[in-house]
């Protein structure tokens, strides 16, 4: 679907990989639909699909933002540490009222995607390694700035978490809103196409003369920025600030998404539907799980199932 | 593979720079929170929170400081040293390390203290330096159980008494360390079940969000728990079982899938009180009412007992962190030259609606 790609897929590949890549996520998530149906009590009821798809929302949008990164052949691991950082942010200035906290929230986002960006595209830090001392950094400055969990009483926060729209939560609409945004910006402007050459080949791309390092700077602030909404969303939800667990291994979330999705770790191509249906798709697996009272060591290896089975079929096309 | 230029080079430089300055500037600053407006902050453990000790069962093991090799000195006029495990980020260690600095400045005492960080490590080199610095006599809440060889043959070589709290040290009692003070978890249990029992009268359904994985409170507080109901409430059954991780967005989370697919639910057993703030927000967002579902948690924390005032939650069943007393009181009696217990279990109390309202200053 929303699939952007700057080369053409080997013909020669088998005919099962290619589809298990392009529709397996989807195929999956079908596939746990009907079993729930089946064996799941009150699996079917529009309540239950509300509380999926809320607890899910800021997962999808964190990995929207990771699948922008990936797609530049790149990986943001300080996403759970700016959501955070956020959270705490909130929290500090949510005093002069909601708007302008989300100001100050996005201005410390930024300033998180400009300096990941900036290690990436000027300084030529590899970007696990410039993104791993912003986890550690975010998360810290994110206690530094609010060393214990406080309740928040906003009126308009709280709205923001459980309100919603003729029966359609906030969280959904704005997940929805956004991943429709990437989805087009992938596919239809000059910047998407720019970041996937980026990501297919940097220096081949810098050779043709596109901006390389302004896409980057760019891609690694838009990273943020979502993370820092997420993190909104999510604080917004619990109505209290918790800096300390909010976002913990949501960068793992996040990359088990897109990968699942169908995005290569290699760059150069963006599945955005593939990315929703792959953060769907470890949410009704933790569901099933929880729902039927499992262990929750088993939600762990079923999620290692997943991603080896999508890096199974990856493995075809992936390589270059 | 890059050509990063001179000219780059000198630009991310000021860009970084420019960065953390201004991080830094704009943290600090202007912030204003919920609460600035209106001050009147709590400080906690201020409320009087005596404590007591259970009863020791009769027979049970003493130390002297003849058995243990050390010397009689003045509680008055000696230093202690305090090793705290984890930074105090949650209410039970602010409250605990308090009631330590509290009681020390109650008793005159001179007080040296060290935080870990939550790195065992650290911890090691924190009691050390302890030592180094003078310190007559140590109280330790130890991050780890095992590991502490190191420290306890520098302890023993300067005579200095070790008194643990909260968590065990694996050595010999009265050789290695003197005393230990905990909290016994399996009893929380056992009472979190009592409460438990008598607020849904015994019968139905009910679930329990357990606390991280292969931690010895969650092990033994729901050891507590099905001991309990088992023996007294057959007709209890509990159809649930998950971890929150101890955290309020996992408790929140579990608890939406759980009153998802198990309507029936009469009652949710939180091991701490974040796991049941956590489902009181579920409960909320799911349009349920108080008191729908009958919660009960452990810890005593501030949000939690208020929770109680407002009807969410049915009982707190209290894990006290305020060791200062007792452990003084135990470093006075032991360096006087009289027996002390080897294990000293502290009382820890319980709210429910009854005095919950009351009782909310001594919440920590």
């Amino acid at each position: 679907m929303a699939e952007a790609t700057l080369k053409a897929v080997p013909p020669d590949r088998t005919r099962v990989l290619q589809w298990l890549q392009a529709y397996g996520v989807y195929a999956g998530v079908a596939l746990l639909m009907a079993v729930n149906i089946v064996v799941t009590p009150h699996f079917l009821t529009a309540e239950n699909f509300r509380t999926q798809a809320v607890q899910v929302a800021p997962v999808i949008i964190v990995a929207l933002g990771m699948a922008l990164v990936i797609g530049t052949e790149g990986v943001d691991l300080s996403v759970g540490a700016v959501m955070a950082l956020a959270a705490s942010v909130t929290a500090l200035y949510l005093g002069y009222g909601l708007l302008p906290a989300l100001l100050v929230v996005a201005v410390f986002a930024a300033g998180t995607g400009l300096a990941n960006g900036a290690l990436v595209a000027f300084v030529g830090v590899q970007p696990i390694v410039a993104t791993l001392a912003l986890m550690v950094g975010g998360r810290g400055l994110a206690l530094v700035l609010l060393p214990q969990l406080e309740d928040l009483r906003n009126p308009a926060l709280a709205s923001l978490g459980s309100g919603d729209v003729l029966g359609v939560p906030y969280l959904i609409l704005i997940a929805a809103a956004l991943a429709l945004l990437v989805a087009f910006v992938v596919r239809r402007t000059t910047f998407g196409r720019q970041l996937l050459a980026i990501g297919d080949s940097r220096p081949a791309a810098q050779l043709a003369g596109l901006p390389v390092r302004r896409v980057l700077i760019v891609v690694y602030v838009a990273c943020a920025l979502l993370a820092a909404v997420a993190g909104v969303l999510a604080t917004a939800r619990l109505q209290a600030s918790d800096p300390t667990s909010l976002g913990n291994l949501m960068e793992l979330s996040a990359i088990t998404a897109v990968v699942v999705g169908g995005t290569p770790l290699t760059g150069g191509r963006v599945n955005i539907a593939g990315t929703v249906a792959g953060a769907v798709l470890i949410q009704l697996l933790t569901a099933t799980l929880i729902k039927h009272d499992l262990p929750p060591s088993w939600t762990q290896i079923a999620q290692a199932m997943v991603i080896v089975c999508a890096v199974y079929a990856a493995r075809g096309r992936g390589k270059r | 593979m890059q050509r990063t230029t001179h000219r780059s080079l000198l630009l991310a430089r000021p860009v970084v720079v420019a960065l953390a300055a201004a991080v830094a500037l704009t943290a600090t600053s202007c912030a204003k929170s919920e609460d600035d407006a209106a001050d009147g902050k709590k400080s906690p453990a201020a409320a009087d929170a005596g404590q007591k000790v259970v009863t020791p069962k009769p027979g049970s093991r003493t130390c002297t400081v003849d058995a243990y090799g050390g010397r009689k000195i003045d509680l008055k006029g000696a230093t202690v040293g305090f090793s705290q495990s984890e930074k105090e980020a949650n209410p039970f260690r602010i409250a605990e390390t308090q009631s330590i600095k509290d009681e020390a400045a109650k008793r005159g005492v001179k007080l040296l203290t060290a935080n870990a960080q939550s790195q065992f490590s650290k911890q090691i080199s924190d009691v050390q330096d302890l030592l180094a610095k003078g310190a007559d006599l140590l109280v330790i809440a130890p991050l780890n159980s095992d590991g502490w060889d190191p420290v306890l043959q520098a302890a023993a070589a300067k005579k200095v008494p070790i008194v643990t709290i909260d968590r065990k040290i694996n050595a010999t009692p009265c050789k290695d360390y003197v005393s230990f003070i905990a909290s016994d978890f399996v009893e929380q249990g056992r009472r979190a079940a009592d409460r438990m029992i008598e607020a849904t009268g015994g019968k139905g359904e009910v679930a329990i969000l357990l606390g991280s994985a292969g931690n010895n409170v969650t092990t033994e507080r729901t050891r507590g728990f099905k001991e309990r109901v088992t023996e007294k409430a057959p007709g209890l059954k509990i159809v649930f079982e998950q971890t929150g991780d101890f955290t309020r967005e996992k408790g929140q989370q579990v608890t939406e899938q759980l009153i998802q697919s198990k309507p029936a639910i009469k009652g949710i057993y939180a091991e701490n009180d974040e796991m049941g703030l956590g489902a009181v927000a579920a409960l909320k967002g799911a349009g349920k009412k108080a008191g729908d579902i009958e919660i009960v948690t452990v810890d005593g924390t501030r949000n939690a007992v208020q929770g109680v005032v407002d009807g969410w939650i049915s009982g707190v069943i209290e894990s006290n962190p305020r060791f200062g007393p007792l452990a003084f009181q135990t470093l006075d009696t032991f360096t006087q030259g009289r027996e002390v217990p080897q294990d000293i279990v502290i009382q820890d109390s319980a709210y429910s609606a009854d005095n919950a309202e009351q009782d909310l200053g001594k919440a920590y």
